[in-house]
């Protein structure tokens, strides 16, 4: 636990500061209709990055930041002049394709020079895990200075008029929002400054009224899912980038299934409630006919269901098929230690102990191989055996599938919509 | 007087001849090899009579190379194919099916696979999960770093050069032995020298340094990025970071194209040495062929062992 708390509290601090600038940033993004504006300007300063490290800066010197920042700017120039620039084709085209060329310009660039393919991939993957202190440092006075400069220009912000004032408010955004996301991305990644910006900002739109409002529950769920995000990817061993970004994914998914319940309105409740009786019920009809049309194929249902509740094969399986599948299974696993053991065996000799030769080391390459074989063969088994018992009584669950499936549809507003037809006729 | 005139022509022919090194560029078996280090040992070989080009570049992961179309117009001219094998350089795989030259495939006589003979290490079969980590199903790849290894693929090198060309066979072969002397002398020095770092705990950012901990008898007692590719989970961080403390692990190993965040942060948090190690020669300017390519690792292993 102490462990947890002393390598999570920093990344926790830079979900903080994220969460902070980037939900604000989210509502304009949000409010603009320019959603993919931060992947276009964090692949221009990546581009930037890469021009610098070209000429001879090394990553993440003065030279590098500065580039990267110049790169922004004139992309930043560019957006706000296009914001209107046809009528025709929506912005959101443009900044996708500054998003690509700019994607493939850095890496055409990067062909020249190896060293920097993996300079590239740390800007977009980022690691919020491993980020340092002093890179926390750097940003947060950058995002209050932003922070505050925004909020002061927010009534023109929102209004930047026309003309060539209206042009320098858009700039302006643009080369502040620029900065912002040039330097979160080099901490977190694409993929998190994302999640970042557009769903506790989002969440916020759904549940609030008012700037004010749907800031404060903008920052509350983006802390909230930062945290969940952090426990999840210790507790269950993964990367925590991508545990975060699923993790605010399920939060935006658990807010817009909720927001009936919560705004009210018997009506929604009800549209929601036949929704998920539907989905079920074609899972289960689904389900059903394909445990009878092909029982030996993929039952991605009848799998995870067993996955969770293995003793349900005592249920389907006779005592002769039980019998072969457990047997099949303890093989599997002490094929599995057996190989384990010459692993941990032929590892620890490379420097204790007595050094094995050459014909010793391919002796057990030998052995892994065939146990890794054996294993397949078992598991193998374990599978015809699964398969056939479903051949057996395919004719059975799958009908019975399908009755469930039937039970779920939601008949019940056809049978009312005939009660009032039937009301309405006795009146006429 | 015309006999005369003939040997006088003949003469000059010589003398035109001599200079040049007895091999015009033309006449050099042209090889192509997917890595800096099989070049290295096929010019270590062949000499003179052989020019070989790397498709890979020192420095890039070459699991993950894309190839270019001047590789494809490479292997169309080659006599001869070097690869890794092992998983490593899979994508060669299809850049000799559209070259179009059966001799190039797999079994074919201008093919050679330089893991041939190798006593493959961390050999796992499918799924046998990924503690030691690497994706290979079939091995460790990087059969090269253990010198030792060199003996082997170097005899490889020779019966392929050797079927070839054969009317150069025996100085592929004097070639050799002398490498071979050079190596087996060099090896000893590397031992002697590694001595003092041997069973000291280390901890490397990928697997890649089996063969080189085998041969030099080195502790890797665990890596950063247990799956190539997939940044670390913070309970590995946090257990990895358990493991440096409790076994004083001192010393983090990093190849130049592997990340540094993730080495520095594990190198702050326990105070621990990162030291940069070349799998490939070029990686770093000082590894210019096969032998200083150890020379270079030993010496910054010595190093950062602080002897």
């Amino acid at each position: 636990m102490t462990d947890a708390l002393a390598l999570l509290w920093l990344p926790f601090l830079v979900a903080l500061c994220l969460t902070g600038i980037h939900t604000y940033l989210g509502q304009q993004v949000l409010a603009r209709n320019i959603i993919f504006v931060d992947l276009a300007l964090a692949q221009i300063a990546a581009l930037g990055a890469t021009v610098a490290f070209m000429l001879g800066h090394p990553v993440s010197s003065v030279g590098s930041y500065a580039y990267s920042a110049g790169f922004t700017l004139l992309a930043g120039m560019l957006l706000a002049a296009t914001r209107n620039w046809s009528g025709r084709i929506p912005q959101e085209a443009l900044i996708g394709v500054i998003y690509v060329v700019a994607a493939a310009a850095a890496f055409l660039l990067v062909e020249k020079a190896p060293q920097g393919t993996e300079h590239i991939k740390q800007i977009l993957t980022g690691n919020i895990l491993t980020t340092g202190a002093d890179d926390l440092i750097a940003v947060v006075p950058l995002y209050l200075v932003i922070g505050g400069l925004l909020w002061m220009a927010r009534a023109r912000l929102a209004e930047p008029g026309a003309g060539w004032r209206g042009w320098l408010w858009d700039f302006l955004f643009y080369a502040c929002f620029g900065l912002v996301v040039t330097s979160s991305v080099a901490l977190a990644g694409v993929l998190l400054v994302f999640s970042f910006l557009i769903i506790p900002a989002a969440i916020g739109v759904l549940y609030a009224d008012g700037v004010g409002r749907q800031l404060l529950l903008g920052w509350s769920v983006g802390v909230a899912a930062s945290l969940v995000g952090l426990i999840v990817s210790y507790a269950f061993d993964l990367p925590t980038g991508s545990a975060m970004v699923c993790v605010f994914g399920a939060a935006l998914a658990l807010a817009g299934a909720l927001r009936p319940i919560v705004t009210g309105g018997g009506e929604r409740l009800e549209q929601l409630a036949r929704a998920t009786r539907i989905v079920v019920a074609v899972v289960f009809l689904a389900s059903g006919a394909w445990v009878m049309i092909a029982p030996r194929a993929d039952q991605p249902l009848l799998d995870s269901v067993e996955y969770a509740v293995p003793g349900l094969r005592t249920v389907y399986m006779d005592g002769r098929e039980l019998e072969v599948y457990r047997d099949a299974d303890s093989y599997a696993q002490r094929y599995r230690r057996e190989a384990e053991r010459l692993n941990e065996k032929e590892a620890t000799s490379r420097w204790q102990g007595r050094a094995l030769d050459d014909i010793e080391v391919r002796r057990i390459s030998s052995f892994l191989q065939s146990y890794s074989e054996m294993r397949k063969g078992e598991e193998f088994v374990k599978q015809e055996v699964r398969n056939r018992a479903r051949e057996r009584i395919r004719w059975v669950l799958g009908p019975a599938l399908i009755a469930l499936g039937l039970l779920c549809v939601p008949w019940q507003r056809s049978r009312r919509r005939h009660a009032q037809r039937a009301e309405s006729d006795r009146d006429v | 007087m015309i006999r005369n005139h003939a040997s006088r022509v003949l003469l000059a022919c010589a003398l035109c001849l001599a200079p040049a090194g007895a091999v015009t560029a033309s006449e050099r078996m042209r090889i192509v090899a997917t890595t800096t280090d099989l070049k290295s040992l096929a010019e270590a070989i062949g000499g003179e009579r052989v020019s070989v080009v790397n498709i890979v570049p020192p420095n890039v992961d070459a699991e993950e190379y894309q190839p270019k179309p001047q590789d494809l117009s490479r292997l169309k001219e080659t006599q001869l194919v070097l690869r890794v094998g092992v998983d490593y350089d899979l994508w060669m795989d299809r850049l000799i099916a559209q070259a179009k030259r059966p001799e190039l495939r797999r079994g074919g006589a201008a093919y050679v696979d330089c893991s041939f003979a190798i006593a493959l290490l961390d050999v796992r079969g499918a799924q046998v999960g990924p503690a030691g980590g690497h994706a290979h199903g079939s091995g460790n790849p990087h059969y090269w770093l253990d010198p030792q290894n060199a003996e082997i693929i170097t005899g490889t090198l020779l019966e392929a050069l050797a079927r070839n060309d054969p009317a150069n066979a025996k100085s592929y072969d004097s070639r050799r032995q002398a490498f071979l002397k050079r190596l087996a002398a060099k090896i000893a020095e590397w031992e002697r020298k590694l001595a003092a770092a041997r069973g000291q705990p280390l901890i490397a950012h990928h697997n890649s340094w089996a063969y080189l901990a085998r041969r030099f008898r080195l502790n890797f007692a665990g890596h950063i990025e247990p799956r190539p590719g997939i940044p670390p989970s913070p309970s590995h961080l946090a257990g990895l970071i358990a493991l440096m403390r409790s076994q004083n692990i001192k010393v983090i190993v990093r190849q130049p194209h592997e990340p540094a965040k993730n080495a520095d942060f594990l190198s702050g948090k326990t105070g621990a040495k990162v030291v940069l190690l070349v799998a490939s020669v070029g990686a770093v300017p000082q590894a210019t062929d096969y032998l200083s390519l150890f020379d270079y690792n030993v010496d910054a292993l010595l190093a950062a062992h602080g002897r």
